[in-house]
């Protein structure tokens, strides 16, 4: 056991850090830009495999890119569900032509992507989508369907498409993976508003959209094969276990402690007593999170048991932001500020990119090897 | 960064596994509720195991170990509800360190030490003969008058404490004494870690055998859900746990926030845990006969030795401040 970083990571670190500090101010004009700099530098797509564009880098070589960029208060970079999700699967299923076509202009953030897979009646249960790919007769597809949650759509120039080209057979076997060109006729994006009041996810409708037979990702009803290549990449990217949900523990901490002396002393009692618990739970998520780090640094994929960051990462984050809104005394009842924004946004943590209740069915199932719930669907035709 | 036990951590768990399972088990610990019978494995056999002053110098006859070595050993013990505590051996080891004549009896077995905490009955003052306290800054040992408690958890072997003379065996202890807490928690915690680990293993094996309505109870997400909570809670204890070992070794000065933190998770992971694992069980879960209240009853009481819960995560607030104003 050694939290040290061995001299390779060690001079790996040096090397993004010198970087990222001497540059960290260009971050802000131009996030393409931003993250075409850092692809020029060799720092993005770190794992990616050279003949992908990537740097043929190790998982642990991405993990301390990841800290470096946490640690100087960066923001994460603009075409990140498409170096996360989106580009893995064009790696392992797309053909040599798509790769060759998509796969540095998606590092360099050239075009950029988005993961159309929710369905306003099919989210949890993913393989329940309807949105239709049918043949047109002249080797190509049509599309016509409702994607919803999409995030970045509005801005994407190209999105990984899962549709249904199969209605007579079970669910999970009649879909079939696309890459889809955002600007084709046919397609319209419109934001949704979150509950916070921002927006960064939109609905997508393709209204008998042309997508040609080269832009399919995998044998026609393997769909569901291909989709869980993304999301197993989704797992990999979120390495660190959902311990970058919310404010970092220290943040709030300091918030409290500039607070805490104005409040009366049965009650700065009770905020050191949400302050200790949240505090513990988080550092539980975060040394939980050192622990598949290392795992993935032995060369292992990470496993189901990762979901287990995000689900309890997500929950302290709740309670610490919750915390920093009632030290605000006063003002804690009235909007504006960073920590009445981020109890606002955290609702929804617990439920983008797999529900607290999917996590936990995927934790009881794969890691405590409970048995699945009957499906009544299980075999019907879509 | 390699945060994981190496396989010399692996090997010797096992090797503690084994003897501790042999040695000790819930139906000793009922035993020992029933009618009194000894506490298992007791001061003697753990003590010739070796096991139980692995953190003692070799010079000493102990095992020169690490108290992440420790750990791993304690987490094995709390398993099978072992007894005496191996956080009484983690804290003798620390106050006695320097004191060649004193370690040597306390490995050999010739001294049976208990530590005495300001307010609330001693921990594992059965059986033993000298007793350490901290008084006015200075560490002081001697004999004592035991007055055994009526036991929730008879293996914890409390007891109120009269010690009639003492002698000063270091002037101003008090930072050795904090040390010597702060260590004695992260073995809590460890035994604390093994405790839950597998009354979870408990629940866990009976939601898939058990059926109601046609399928195993473990298949309704009312079940699985609640385990899946506690066995996120375990892993993130086992985290705490071995950072708190690791930085008692190498990282003192983590050692203050990480030793709460261990703390205060393993009072309240153990007793989520042992809760859950009642309720999954059902009625046969309350009875005598079953070994889910064995557990419960550590829980109930491991929540207040070294301060309680509520006093750990006061301490990580008040440090987590500190740090993020300095």
């Amino acid at each position: 056991m050694d939290f040290d970083d061995t001299p390779d990571e060690a001079a790996w670190r040096a090397e993004v850090r010198a970087f990222l500090t001497a540059h960290r101010d260009e971050h802000a004009a131009d996030p393409r830009a931003w993250q075409a700099l850092l692809y020029d530098a060799g720092f993005v797509g770190v794992t990616w495999p050279a003949d992908a564009g990537g740097r043929g880098g190790t998982p642990m070589q991405q993990a301390i890119v990841d800290q470096e960029t946490a640690r100087l208060g960066l923001p994460a970079l603009i075409n990140l569900i498409g170096i996360g999700m989106c580009g893995p699967t064009v790696i392992v299923h797309g053909s040599d032509d798509q790769k060759r076509r998509y796969l540095k202009r998606l590092l360099r953030a050239d075009d950029l992507w988005c993961q159309l897979f929710s369905e306003p009646a099919a989210g949890s249960d993913l393989a329940a989508l309807r949105t239709r790919a049918v043949r047109d007769g002249n080797g190509g597809w049509r599309v016509t369907g409702q994607k919803v949650w999409t995030t970045l759509a509005h801005l994407a120039d190209y999105g990984i498409l899962l549709t249904r080209t199969n209605a007579d057979v079970p669910k999970h076997r009649g879909l079939t993976m696309f890459v889809v060109d955002m600007k084709a006729p046919g397609v319209t994006v419109r934001p949704l508003r979150q509950m916070n009041g921002e927006s960064h996810f939109n609905e997508v409708f393709f209204d008998d959209v042309a997508i040609p037979d080269t832009e399919r990702l995998g044998e026609p009803g393997q769909g569901w094969t291909v989709a869980l290549t993304t999301l197993m990449n989704e797992r990999l990217s979120l390495g660190g276990g959902g311990t970058g949900v919310g404010a970092k523990p220290e943040t709030v901490a300091r918030h409290v402690a500039e607070r805490i002396g104005g409040l009366s002393p049965d009650r700065q009692v009770l905020a050191r007593q949400q302050l200790g618990r949240g505090y513990v739970a988080a550092l539980g998520a975060r040394y939980t999170g050192y622990r598949q780090l290392s795992r993935i640094s032995h060369g292992e994929l990470p496993g189901p048991e990762a979901s287990a960051g995000k689900l309890s990462g997500t929950r302290s984050a709740r309670d610490l932001a919750d915390l920093a809104v009632r030290v605000l005394g006063e003002d804690a009842a009235v909007a504006g500020g960073t920590w009445q924004n981020l109890q606002a946004v955290l609702p929804g943590m617990a439920i983008a990119g797999g529900s607290d209740q999917v996590l936990r069915n995927i934790i009881g199932e794969r890691v405590l090897g409970l048995p699945a719930e009957p499906r009544v669907d299980k075999g019907a035709p879509a | 960064m390699n945060f994981d036990l190496d396989q010399e951590h692996r090997d010797l768990a096992a090797a503690a596994g084994e003897f501790l399972s042999a040695a000790a088990s819930p139906a000793a610990a009922r035993a020992a509720l029933d009618d009194g019978s000894a506490i298992r494995p007791g001061r003697e056999e753990l003590v010739k195991s070796g096991f139980a002053t692995i953190t003692v110098p070799e010079s000493a006859g102990g095992g020169g170990g690490s108290v992440l070595h420790l750990a791993v050993v304690a987490e094995q013990a709390g398993r099978v509800l072992a007894g005496p505590s191996l956080v009484t051996y983690a804290r003798a080891a620390v106050l006695l360190g320097g004191d060649e004549e004193r370690l040597t009896g306390l490995a050999d077995g010739t001294l049976a030490v208990a530590v005495i905490d300001d307010g609330g009955p001693v921990l594992d003052a059965a059986g033993a003969g000298t007793f350490l306290a901290l008084r006015d800054g200075d560490l002081v040992g001697g004999p004592g008058t035991v007055t055994a408690r009526e036991p929730i958890d008879a293996t914890r072997g409390l007891g109120d404490v009269t010690m009639a003379e003492t002698t000063t065996w270091v002037r101003d202890a008090g930072a050795l004494w904090r040390h010597g807490e702060r260590v004695g928690r992260t073995i809590l915690a460890a035994e604390g870690l093994g405790a839950a680990t597998r009354i979870l293993e408990l629940g866990t094996t009976y939601a898939k055998d058990r059926f109601a309505f046609g399928r195993p109870i473990g298949s309704y997400q009312a079940i699985k859900h609640a385990l899946v909570d506690v066995y996120v809670a375990v892993e993130q204890l086992r985290s705490l746990v071995w950072w708190a070992a690791w930085a008692a070794d190498h990282a003192p000065g983590e050692l203050p926030l990480a030793s709460a933190a261990a703390k205060a998770a393993a009072a309240t992971t153990l007793e989520l845990a042992a809760e859950t694992v009642i309720q999954v069980h059902g009625g046969i879960g309350f009875t005598w006969e079953h070994d889910a209240h064995l557990y419960w009853r550590r829980a109930k009481v491991d929540r207040f030795l070294l301060g309680d819960d509520v006093a750990a995560f006061d301490e990580v607030a008040r440090l987590a401040m500190e740090e993020a104003v300095r």
